[in-house]
This record gives C-alpha cells, structure tokens and sequence, in this order.
C-alpha cells in the first residue's frame, strides 16, 4: 500500500513529532509509515487522514500487489 | 496488553539486570569466597558447613534472582508512548527470538550429535543457555529496532 503521508506533512509544515502527537502515537510509527515499512491500522489510518483534512483514500493507496 | 508493567519498570530492570549477573559471575569465579576469606579470614570448620558458604551461596542466589527479574522487567515493561507500531515491534521481536532459538537447539543437537555426549553438566549449561538467549536476543532486537534503526 501506498501513502502520501510525508507528502501531506511537508504540505501542512508538521514536523514528525507533531504530527505523531496530533494522532497519538510516537515519532517512529509515522516514520515507518512514510518509509512504507508499516501499514497503519484503520483507525490510525483515519485519524492521520483527518490530521491532513482529507479523505482517508486519499492518503492511502492500494497497489496491484495488494 | 494485560501483562505490560509500567515504563519505569524498564529503567529499574536496566539498572538491576547487569547488577545481578555481576554478582552471579563473582561468585561463580570465586571472588566472593575471596573476599569474604580476605576480611573474616579463613573458616575454623569445614567450608560446606561454615558461614562463608552460606554467604557465597545467598549471594549466589540473590544475583541469579536479581537478573531473572531485571530481564522480566526489562521485557515485560511498557514504552513511553505503547503504540501499535511498537506492539508490532514487540510481536516480530518474540518471532525473531523464538526462530533463533530453534535454530541453535538443532544446531546444538547436531553438534552434540557428532562430537558426543556433553553430560549432565554440559547438557545443563545448553538448556540455561538457550532459555537466556531467548529472552537477551527479544531485548536485543526489540531495542535496536525502536531506538537504533528508528532513531533518525
């Protein structure tokens, strides 16, 4: 799955760290979702899509192999 | 998790851990019998029976206990921000644990399988060492993982 995390964050001008205690959780989960080496569950998917003010589709993204 | 101490238990553990394996290792290698005959001198009646063994082996069984608990706590305690990324961590850690430790009981089976019977005490220390690294070898990667690799 894909995401436009970093993208969105860079966009909003969020640090990591801010952006981990908007949705509650540490600096090294929004670092492995921008990495692509963790795929957040719906919830945390939801709420990092609300940070953004945006849907939560168009954050995430399914790719073929998915 | 039910069974995840509170994060300072992490830092009690860090402190305890290393402590009690010190003092198993000083008496495993005989420093406390010497240090207990360099200042109460040697014992009047058979070591077995005299106070210096009941010391060495209190001291024995105190660091042993101080280093087993250290390692729960250690491994059993909460991160500052408990997370579903870090209870991920925590999962493939114990996967990774588990993997290598049926690794090396084949290996070790094989090797004990060629070069013969280690005996009772050599089959012992395998068994103690296997448990150990299970749990050192969890520490190990879920440490590294959550504040070496991650770190940037």
């Amino acid at each position: 799955m894909k995401n436009t995390v970093k993208e969105e964050r860079i966009k909003k001008q969020l640090t990591q760290v801010q952006l981990a205690e908007m949705v509650g959780v540490s600096r090294q989960t929004i670092f492995s979702i921008e990495i692509n080496k963790y795929v957040p569950s719906v919830v945390l998917s939801l709420k990092l899509a609300k940070a953004f003010g945006k849907k939560v589709e168009d954050v995430f993204k399914l790719e073929v192999s998915d | 998790m039910k069974f995840l101490l509170p994060h300072r238990y992490k830092k009690i553990g860090t402190i305890i851990a290393p402590l009690g394996l010190g003092l198993w290792l000083c008496m495993q290698l005989g420093y406390i019998k010497k240090l207990l005959v360099y200042f109460f001198g040697q014992p009047q009646m058979s070591y077995e029976v005299s106070p210096h063994h009941a010391v060495n082996v209190t001291t024995a069984i105190l660091g042993f206990l101080c280093f087993l608990g250290g390692l729960y706590f250690v491994s059993f305690s909460k991160e500052k921000i408990e997370d579903e990324w870090v209870q991920r961590t925590r999962l493939d850690s114990f996967h990774f644990a588990a993997f290598l430790q049926i690794i090396l009981t084949i290996a070790g089976f094989v090797f004990m399988m060629i070069a013969g019977d280690p005996g009772e005490g050599g089959m012992m220390l395998f068994f103690i060492v296997l448990v150990f690294l299970f749990w050192l070898s969890f520490i190990g990667r879920f440490n590294y993982i959550l504040h070496v690799k991650y770190k940037q």
